[in-house]
């Protein structure tokens, strides 16, 4: 017992030690054992921790699959780009690489599934509205990065998906008036995508952007501790405290929510074990099919579309046609009519009336082909603005009325139908009876409008009182 | 208030079920290939795959050696199955030039190491569509080669299988597609020279070449499957255990 | 952990004494099974730093062609990466072998990196030809032929004819035996090799029924 009281007293000496020069005890302390967190948190609130264990997942994978992978489009005696056979070399010739290329690829999907439920629980309980803007800002930050990420990542395998899904990405900057196609070509640094943008990709992928990832990861917690966390009543934990200053409805979250999200990653991961040993081609989604043949620059597969994480956002950018834009037209006008009619500030409703006649003007001079590009990046910045277009005096759904309850539920439909539709071919119709097209443009309205009208539609909704403590159980 | 929460919940996920199985009308429909996976049928289907596709079509991902995983010795992968290459650890290399080839056929034949990962498609899987494919040569006097097929029309490829399926005879009837176009539909393919074998020996041989072929295409899926059940088993283990730890400190909540 | 006083929402703190063996059990399990696995999980990646199957393919046996070898010649084969030596040995080197015997610091190769079937003083199957593996057991380097003996070879009078190794001077005799107090411990190592036929040899496949 006496020695077991010494080795204790060693250990502390040493924390003691390190702790006169580090803040070891205290971040500890501030971001696990005294971070008091909501008690209420529900199965909304799993995907935070999901996807930084899927990040996790990304890194380490990354970092192994760098060292057997050769970012070359040079062909290889038998005729096959070097890029290309090396992942065949991971898949057969490495040991255990196979396993390790697998949990990569299902795992840059399960990345996004997990990060658009996270996205998800931000519009059911308002986790973007003060005084959590800058963490709904940082997550969309990381929502960009992500998006370049597999972007890049994607073009590595030299497969027809990934030469030619980069040709097409990369030519929508051509869209853009003047400096479009000399970008496109400074993008690619040669004509066509080769082996100049392969290697500058994998920069991208394999260092520059997962750098900024990390440090926005970083920011986004750091962000999130300092505020504390939302809770699905959207009621703040902390007006309501203990004599010892700690919030009424917290627990620390260590060990209550890390054994909690301990348990809820290994469901996870076995899910996604049975994707990576089972299917981790995904149907086709995950592992596109076409992918399977080498990269070719002479001949486009016979269906091309993005892997399906980028679908709804591709579904914008195809509806944007010359029709579209007298929709566009229309909407920019109802907007900015509503925003004259209902500020009473002088300079807002010139503000207005101003970037109405812009909208205007450029949807009238410029090519519709620009306008899809602006709304497919656009469609993704729009999350950026809800701490300021939500205007309802509660945060969570539960208080909300059924307007907003209608709404979302409208959002989440479109957005899915966009996401369905990106990955048909056009000429695609739902039970070979309703075409795709029109139900796409119809979407897209919706999308836009989701955002666009929230100002409005937010204060009009009948609101409940939201309780004082948190309702649990 | 829950009950928001959980319809919402089920909103999400019943959109993405309801909507996602639905297909565009086919336009081919595929015979399923009846692959199967033991040795003795992949032994066949490697001995077809080395006679009749590795003249013209390489499978450079795949090592002779692999083939020990099927069964074979290495010795007896040497004395039966490589022609063209010196080791047992080469890969399987084709010993056309692929420029000579490009020259014969207007196009270089493709490696096939993972054709059947890559034919796959919502028709069917990649083993449906081969194993159609290679039963589905007629003969066509209008093609170059003298051979034109149902599922890839005009291609470049002749007939290889010839001398064991004999040459068929394509039927064709023109039909109104329900929408008022007239459409050449296949009605049926006929023998009309018999080659060695009887219509189902060939389809018999055919599956195996085709199970080949899906074997080659990923030789880690036997291994992957089984691994699979073990990390699940293990992962189920340490479910339940972190459950209940979950349980005995959220006891504590009130 | 033990004697942590967890303060739970509502004022009520407690200590938690009551639960503390279930739990530590539950808590020893969970890390056993969560070890367990975590040791599965590193499985691949460490086994992807293992040699992959081209590198296996890279090492597959060599043949060589000794035919053309005349007595006193050495030829350098490569297999896995290393240079093979294959010195024919005129009847003098074969003699010179016992003269250097009592200079060597393991005569016997009893510790030495050599298949069964290599045996005696001359450390081969046929005595004429040596085939060992040009890498100094110092520290790599590959030592230069040094066949001239005595004086002439400069690096002394009593000089029996061997090898020498530039980095840091270890000497080996005509049978890749090391000298005494040499840098290098061991003899160089001695592949595993077969003949097919009087004039072909297989570095990299044992002899059989050996």
């Amino acid at each position: 017992m006496s020695q077991m009281d010494t080795l204790l007293d060693k250990g502390k000496q040493a924390l003691g030690w390190v702790d006169e020069r580090f803040p070891l005890t205290s971040l500890y302390k501030a971001h696990l054992s005294e971070y008091y967190a909501p008690k209420n948190f529900n199965f909304w609130y799993f995907f935070g921790s999901l996807a930084l264990l899927v990040l996790v997942n990304q890194i380490v994978t990354g970092i192994f699959l760098v060292m057997h992978y050769k970012p070359d489009a040079a062909l290889n005696a038998a005729g096959v780009p070097v890029a290309f056979a090396s992942v065949e070399y991971i898949m057969r010739d490495v040991p255990g690489g196979w396993i390790i290329r697998y949990l990569h690829s299902t795992g840059a999907s399960a990345f996004f599934i997990v990060v658009y439920l996270h996205m998800f629980r931000g519009l059911l309980y308002g986790s973007y509205r003060k005084p959590r803007e800058l963490v709904w800002l940082f997550g969309i930050a990381i929502f960009l990065c992500l998006m370049g990420e597999a972007f890049f990542g994607y073009l590595l395998p030299w497969g027809q998906m990934s030469g030619w899904g980069a040709q097409v990405i990369v030519n929508l900057f051509a869209a853009i008036p003047v400096i479009g196609p000399d970008l496109s070509i400074f993008i690619r640094g040669d004509f066509v995508v080769s082996d100049a943008t392969l290697n500058r990709f994998f920069a991208f992928h394999v260092i520059a952007i997962p750098l900024v990832l990390l440090g926005l990861v970083t920011a986004h917690l750091i962000a999130l501790h300092e505020v504390g966390s939302n809770n699905p009543d959207g009621v703040e934990i902390k007006k309501k405290k203990d004599t010892n200053g700690i919030p009424l409805d917290g627990i620390p979250f260590h060990p209550y929510y890390t054994v909690k999200d301990g348990f809820v990653a290994v469901v996870f991961l076995m899910v996604f074990s049975v994707v990576v040993f089972f299917a981790p081609e995904g149907g086709g989604y995950f592992l596109e099919y076409n992918n399977f043949v080498p990269y070719d620059a002479l001949q486009t597969p016979p269906h091309i579309a993005p892997v399906w994480y980028f679908t709804p956002f591709y579904s914008i950018l195809r509806a944007t046609t010359s029709n579209f834009m007298w929709v566009l037209g229309a909407l920019a006008l109802i907007v900015g009519g509503l925003t004259v009619v209902s500020t009473k500030s002088k300079n807002v409703k010139a503000l207005a009336v101003g970037v109405t006649a812009i909208l205007l003007a450029g949807f009238a001079l410029l090519d519709a082909k620009v306008w899809g590009v602006v709304l497919m990046g656009g469609s993704v910045m729009l999350f950026g603005l809800l701490p300021w277009l939500d205007q309802s005096p509660v945060k969570s759904v539960r208080y909300k009325g059924v307007l907003y309850a209608s709404v979302l539920s409208v959002f989440v439909v479109a957005f899915v139908l966009l996401g369905i539709l990106g990955t048909k071919a056009p000429g695609y119709a739902f039970f070979g009876l309703i075409p795709g097209e029109p139900v796409a443009a119809v979407c897209s309205v919706l999308y836009l409008a989701f955002f666009a009208f929230m100002p409005w539609y937010s204060r009009m909704d009948a609101t409940k009182p939201e309780p004082e403590r948190v309702t649990w159980k | 208030m829950k009950l928001l929460d959980k319809l919402l919940c089920v909103l999400v996920l019943s959109v993405g079920a309801v909507v996602s199985p639905v297909q565009a009308a086919e336009a081919l429909r595929l015979d399923s290939a009846p692959v199967r996976l033991d040795n003795a049928s992949l032994q066949n289907g490697a001995k077809l795959f080395v006679n009749y596709c590795l003249n013209c079509h390489g499978a450079s991902f795949l090592r002779y050696n692999r083939l020990t995983q099927i069964g074979l010795t290495e010795e007896q992968i040497k004395d039966n199955l490589m022609f063209s290459a010196d080791k047992v650890g080469e890969q399987m290399k084709v010993a056309l030039r692929r420029e000579d080839a490009k020259q014969w056929f207007g196009v270089a034949p493709p490696d096939l190491t993972l054709v059947a990962r890559a034919r796959a498609s919502e028709s069917g899987t990649g083993a449906d569509w081969l194993y159609t494919y290679l039963r589905g040569f007629y003969r066509d006097d209008t093609r170059p080669t003298g051979w034109n097929n149902v599922v890839f029309p005009n291609v470049g490829m002749p007939h290889a299988l010839w001398s064991l399926q004999g040459e068929q005879e394509a039927r064709f009837v023109t039909k109104d597609d329900g929408h008022g176009k007239q459409v050449r539909q296949l009605e049926k393919l006929e023998i009309t020279k018999p080659g060695l074998l009887m219509p189902e020996e060939y389809d018999a041989q055919v599956a195996d070449l085709v199970s080949f072929i899906v074997w080659m295409g990923e030789p880690a899926q036997a291994t992957r499957r089984g691994l699979g059940w073990l990390v699940l088993a293990a992962l189920s283990v340490l479910a339940v255990l972190t459950y209940l730890l979950k349980r005995a400190y959220w006891k504590d909540v009130h | 952990m033990s004697n942590d006083k967890l303060e739970v929402s509502g004022g009520a703190s407690f200590s938690c004494n009551c639960a503390d063996s279930s739990r530590r059990q539950l808590m020893a399990a969970t890390a056993a099974v969560g070890g367990a696995v975590g040791v599965g999980v590193a499985a691949p990646f460490v086994a992807s730093f293992l040699p992959s199957e081209r590198a296996k393919a890279a090492g597959a046996p060599v043949e060589v062609d000794l035919s053309g070898l005349q007595p006193g010649e050495m030829k350098t084969v490569e297999w896995r990466g290393k240079p093979v030596w294959i010195v024919r040995r005129t009847p003098e080197m074969l003699e010179s072998l016992k003269k250097s015997e009592a200079m060597l610091a393991d005569p016997g190769s009893s510790r030495a990196e050599q298949p069964d079937y290599v045996k005696g003083a001359g450390r081969a199957i046929k005595d004429e030809y040596l085939v060992c593996v040009g890498l100094c057991t110092h520290l790599g380097c590959s030592p230069s032929a040094k066949f001239k003996p005595g004086a002439e070879s400069g690096i002394g009078d009593d000089w029996p004819g061997g090898f020498l190794c530039p980095c840091h001077g270890s000497r080996f005799d005509l049978a890749g035996r090391v000298f005494k107090s040499m840098p290098a411990p061991d003899n160089l190592p001695i592949p595993p090799h077969t003949y097919v036929s009087d004039t072909r040899l297989i570095i990299g496949e044992d002899t059989k029924g050996a």
